[in-house]
C-alpha cells in the first residue's frame, strides 16, 4: 500500500493550545491521480487535518510522508513548492484584480507584473485552461465574478503552480448544483491526468458522486475507510454519526399545549445574494421542544437571526398570533421571546461590562425611572439574585464578565434570557465549548422549563443534544428541512442521511 | 490598576525622552522642568492661568471620549470647536440684557456643534461614510469658514489684528486672575457625560453599542441611535470649548490667525487618550497638557525652544497608543486562530 501512496500521514494528533483535542493518531493514504473524500461532521477534524497537510499548522506528533519522504512543512509556501496545494472555504483573491494578476501575486520570484511577464503568465493559463478544460475570464476584475468562477480561478492558481496534490476544504458550499457538477468534471478530468484531490465534505451524495475513496473521521478518529464503489450513503451516514444511541429522557410534564410560534414559507437572503433559508414552514407549541439538527453552515444560523430580528426575511412568522414582520429585536423580545445566541461572546454578551450591566443587557426598561435614570441598587440586586438562583461563580457583580468561565458566562445568559418569562426561548447551541457539569446543568434546565410548559426552539450541531432534548426534530440542510420526525422516528442513521443531504436528488 | 501603571510610565517615558533630547540640544533637562513646573503651578497666578488653559482640553476630550464609547473615531472637535468660538461670538452682536446675552451665546454655539456634527452622524448612519473621513474634511471647511468670518466679517475696525471682542455681559465673570466661571461650566460638563455614560439608560445603550455592536443589537439597543447620541453630545462640547475661549479668556475675540483657539480640538484627543475616555481622567490630562503648555511658554522666555513640549507630548501620546494597539492585536489574534470554524 505504502508503494503506492503519494501522500501518507501516520498517526497524525493535534492538540491546540487551548487543550482541545482535534486529531488523534490519524492514518490517511492518498495514491495518485485519486480523488480522496475526507468525510466527517462539524469538528471532526477534517479542516484541522488539511491544515496540517498543507502545512498551515504543525502537528503535534505523527509524521507526513509526501512522495515517500518523510517532510515536514513550516508553512503552506513550502507544501505548495513541494506540490500540495489547497483552496480553502474563504478565497485568497484580491477583489479588484483579473485571474492573471491574481495568479501571478506571490509567485516565488516573480518580481513585478510588467507587461512582459504578464504576457507569459497568460499565455500559460490559456495552455493550462486549454488541457484541463477550466475555463475562467482572464480579464475581469475578481470581484465581478460568480463565486463558482472565483473557485475556478483558485483552482487554476493551484495547476499553475503545478500542484500534484489539490486539497478542497467543502468545495460546494459556496456552489449552486450545477456549479458543483461542472467543478466535480473538472476534478475528475484532473484526477485522469494524474493529480491527487482531497475532497472535504460532509454531504454524502457528493462523496458518493465524485470519489474514489472516502476516509471518514469522527471527533477527530479515523473511524473507516472505504471503496466508494463498495459503499451505500446509508453505511457513510453510519459511520459518521456512529451508533450508540443516548438514553432517551422521559417527559415528566403534560403533552405538548397551543401554538406558539407559527412559521410559514420562510426565506432569508444570505451572503452572495442566494438564499440561505429556502420557504421553511413549522410551528413550536407550548411544552415542547423542537430540535433543530444540521451540519453547521445550512441555513441555522440565518433562520435564528431572522427569527429573532436581526436579519431581513420574508414569508409569515407569528408570535402567539401577533405576526412578527417589520419587527426588530426589542419589540420581538417585548412580545415574549428570548433568545441564547450561539456566540455568547458576540452576541449574547459585552464582555467588558460588568455582571451586573450585562444582567440588564437587552431588559433595561424595569431598571431605569422616567428620566431613563439607570436604578444601579436594582440592577445590582438583580444581578446578585441571578447568581444565586443560577449557581453563576463569580466573586460580585462588579466583575466584567470577561474573567469569568465559559460556563458561568453561559450561565448568565441564560438566566438573563429566562428572567425575562419568555413564553418562546430559542437556544441556538446552548452548550456549545462548555465544560460537562455546566453543559448538563443547561441542558437539564431546559427540559425542566419544557416541562413547566415553555416552548423551546432548539438549534444544535451535536446531535446527541438534539437526540436527549427533542421532542420532534426537524433536519436542516442547504436553507431547508430535510424532514421533520416525531420522537417515535428518532433514529441516528436516518438523521444522519438527512443531515447529509440523502433526501436530495444526488448530485453526481 | 494596569491602565493606570500604563499612563503613568507613559507619562514617564515623555518626560525622559523629552530630556535626553534637551540634553543633546544643550540644555539642562532639569532645570528646564523645574522652569516649566516653576512656570505652570509656581504661583497662584501661574495655577489659574495653566487651569484656564486646561478647560477647553477637557470640552475636547469629552467629544473625542463619547465618541469612543460608542465604538467611534470622531476627530471632528477642531472644526466644532472653531464654529462654537465664532457663533458665540457673533451672539456679540445681539443686544440682550448681561446674564442672558451669556447664556444664549452659549445656546447657539452648542447648536452650531451639532449642526456640525449632523452631516458627520447622517453620512455615518445612511451611507456608512466612515466617520473619520468627514470629519477631516468637515474640519477644513471649518478651518476656511471661520477664517473668512474672523477676518472679513467680524475683525475689528481699529485692530485689524483680531475680531471685536466680546461685550461684557456675555463674558464669564472672573474667578480670580485669568479664571473665569467657565470652569464651572466645564466642571459641570464633565460630571453630567459621566453622569450620562454610568447613571442614564442611554448612555448605558452607547457604552453596550461601542464595546459590542452585535451584542447591543441582539440586546434591541438601536446602535445608529446611540452613534447619534455621541456625536451630538460631542458637538456641544466640543463648540463650547472654542466658546469658552472668546467668552472665557482673555482678548476675549478670535485672533486674526485663530491662534488663540488653536489645535485644541486634535489635542483633546490625546487628552481623551490619556484619560482614557473616562472624564475624571480626561480632567487630569488636561491639566497635565495644560501644565505642559503654560510651563512652555515660560520656558520659552529662558530660551529653551518650545517644540521640545511637542516632542514630550508627543512621545506620551504614542507610549499611551502602543499598549492599546498591542492589547487589540494580542486579543484579535487568538480569537481569529481559535475561532476558525472546523469544516
Amino acid at each position: 500500500m505504502a508503494g503506492e501512496a503519494i501522500l501518507e500521514t501516520r498517526g497524525i494528533t493535534k492538540v491546540y493550545p487551548d487543550g482541545t483535542v482535534a486529531l488523534t493518531g490519524v492514518d490517511l493514504v492518498v495514491r495518485p491521480g485519486e480523488i480522496h473524500g475526507l468525510l466527517g461532521e462539524n469538528g471532526a477534524g477534517k479542516t484541522t487535518l488539511t491544515k496540517i497537510i498543507s502545512g498551515l499548522l504543525p502537528p503535534t506528533s505523527g509524521e507526513i510522508r509526501w512522495k515517500g519522504k518523510a517532510v515536514r512543512f513550516s508553512s503552506p509556501r513550502e507544501a505548495l513548492a513541494a506540490g500540495i496545494g489547497m483552496v480553502h472555504q474563504h478565497f485568497a483573491l484580491v477583489d479588484a484584480f483579473n485571474a492573471v494578476e491574481n495568479i501571478a501575486l506571490g509567485e516565488e520570484g516573480g518580481g513585478a507584473l510588467g507587461p512582459v511577464r504578464a504576457a507569459s503568465v497568460r499565455r500559460r493559463l490559456e495552455a493550462i485552461m486549454e488541457e484541463s478544460g477550466l475555463e475562467v475570464p482572464l480579464d475581469t476584475p475578481v470581484e465581478e465574478l460568480p463565486v463558482g468562477v472565483r473557485q475556478r480561478i483558485e483552482i487554476l492558481k493551484m495547476l499553475y503552480r503545478e500542484v500534484d496534490l489539490l486539497i478542497l476544504d467543502e468545495p460546494t458550499a459556496v456552489l449552486t448544483p450545477q456549479e458543483a457538477e461542472e467543478l466535480f468534471s473538472v476534478l475528475r478530468d484532473l484526477a485522469a491526468g494524474g493529480k491527487s484531490v482531497i475532497f472535504i465534505t460532509h454531504k454524502l451524495a457528493e462523496a458518493m458522486a465524485v470519489t474514489d475513496r472516502v476516509t471518514v473521521l469522527r471527533r477527530g478518529r479515523v473511524v473507516a475507510v472505504r471503496e466508494t464503489g463498495e459503499t451505500s450513503p446509508e453505511e457513510l451516514a453510519r459511520l459518521m454519526v456512529g451508533e450508540e444511541l443516548p438514553p432517551l429522557k422521559e417527559r415528566a410534564g403534560r403533552a405538548p399545549g397551543k401554538e406558539v410560534l407559527r412559521v410559514e414559507g420562510l426565506t432569508v437572503p444570505g451572503a452572495e445574494g442566494r438564499p440561505a433559508v429556502r420557504g421553511v414552514s413549522f410551528s413550536v407549541r407550548e411544552g415542547e421542544i423542537l430540535g433543530i439538527a444540521g451540519v453547521q453552515g445550512n441555513g441555522q444560523t440565518e433562520l435564528v437571526e431572522a427569527l429573532v430580528g436581526l436579519r431581513p426575511w420574508s414569508g409569515r412568522v407569528e408570535l402567539l398570533g401577533k405576526a412578527l414582520a417589520g419587527l426588530g429585536p426589542g419589540e420581538i423580545a417585548a412580545l415574549g421571546l428570548a433568545h441564547i445566541p450561539e456566540d455568547r461572546h458576540g452576541m449574547g454578551l459585552v464582555l467588558d461590562f460588568t455582571l451586573a450591566e450585562n444582567a440588564v443587557l437587552g431588559r433595561l426598561k424595569p431598571f431605569t425611572d422616567a428620566f431613563g435614570r439607570l436604578r444601579w441598587g436594582r440592577i445590582f440586586r438583580f444581578a446578585q439574585e441571578l447568581i444565586s438562583r443560577f449557581s453563576i461563580q463569580a466573586p460580585s457583580p462588579k466583575v466584567p464578565v470577561r474573567y469569568l468561565s465559559g460556563g458561568n458566562q453561559q450561565r448568565l445568559v441564560v438566566g438573563r434570557e429566562l428572567s425575562k418569562s419568555p413564553k418562546l426561548l430559542i437556544a441556538n447551541q446552548p452548550t456549545r465549548g462548555l465544560d460537562v457539569a455546566a453543559t448538563r446543568y443547561i441542558r437539564e434546565l431546559l427540559l425542566k422549563l419544557r416541562d413547566e410548559g415553555l416552548a423551546i426552539l432548539l438549534v444544535s450541531a451535536d446531535l446527541d443534544e438534539i437526540l436527549e432534548l427533542s421532542d420532534r426534530v426537524a433536519v436542516m440542510y442547504r436553507g431547508a428541512f430535510a424532514g421533520i420526525l416525531s420522537r417515535e422516528e428518532l433514529d441516528r442513521g436516518r438523521i444522519g442521511l438527512l443531515m447529509g443531504g440523502a433526501r436530495e436528488e444526488p448530485v453526481g | 490598576m494596569r491602565k493606570l501603571a500604563e499612563t503613568l510610565l507613559a507619562l514617564g517615558l515623555g518626560i525622559l525622552v523629552g530630556a535626553l533630547v534637551m540634553a543633546l540640544w544643550g540644555h539642562d533637562p532639569w532645570s528646564s522642568y523645574a522652569y516649566l513646573l516653576a512656570g505652570a503651578l509656581g504661583n497662584t497666578r501661574a495655577l489659574l492661568s495653566t487651569i484656564s488653559r486646561s478647560l477647553g482640553l477637557v470640552l475636547t476630550g469629552l467629544t473625542f471620549a463619547v465618541g469612543a464609547r460608542a465604538g467611534l473615531f470622531n476627530i471632528g472637535a477642531q472644526g466644532q470647536m472653531l464654529l462654537g468660538a465664532v457663533v458665540a461670538l457673533s451672539c456679540g452682536l445681539l443686544r440682550l440684557p448681561a446674564g442672558v446675552h451669556l447664556v444664549m451665546a452659549l445656546l447657539f454655539a452648542a447648536i452650531a456643534g451639532m449642526i456640525w456634527a449632523l452631516p458627520v452622524a447622517v453620512l455615518k448612519l445612511t451611507r456608512g461614510v466612515s466617520e473619520v473621513i468627514s470629519t477631516i474634511m468637515l474640519n477644513w471647511v471649518a478651518h476656511w469658514l471661520v477664517l473668512y468670518l474672523v477676518v472679513q466679517k467680524l475683525s475689528d475696525p481699529i485692530l485689524g489684528q483680531r475680531t471685536f471682542t466680546a461685550p461684557l455681559g456675555m463674558r464669564f465673570p472672573v474667578i480670580k486672575g485669568e479664571l473665569t466661571w467657565a470652569l464651572a461650566l466645564v466642571l459641570a460638563t464633565a460630571l453630567f457625560f459621566w453622569w450620562f455614560l454610568w447613571h442614564h439608560a442611554k448612555g448605558y445603550e452607547i457604552r453596550a453599542a461601542g464595546l459590542n455592536p452585535r451584542a447591543a443589537a441582539a440586546a434591541g439597543i438601536s446602535v445608529r441611535g446611540a452613534m447619534f447620541t455621541a456625536l451630538l453630545l460631542g458637538g456641544v462640547a466640543a463648540a463650547w470649548a472654542g466658546a469658552i475661549q472668546v467668552l472665557g479668556r482673555f482678548p476675549y475675540a478670535i485672533t486674526s490667525d485663530l491662534a488663540n483657539l488653536g489645535s485644541l480640538g486634535f489635542d483633546g484627543i490625546a487628552v481623551a487618550l490619556i484619560g482614557r475616555n473616562h472624564p475624571l481622567g480626561i480632567l487630569a490630562g488636561a491639566f497635565f497638557f495644560g501644565t505642559l503648555a503654560t510651563g512652555a511658554a515660560k520656558m520659552g522666555l529662558r530660551g529653551i525652544p518650545i517644540d521640545m513640549i511637542y516632542i514630550v507630548q508627543g512621545v506620551i501620546v504614542v507610549s499611551m497608543a502602543a499598549p492599546e494597539a498591542l492589547r487589540l492585536i494580542r486579543i484579535r489574534r487568538p480569537a481569529v486562530a481559535l475561532r476558525e470554524e472546523e469544516g
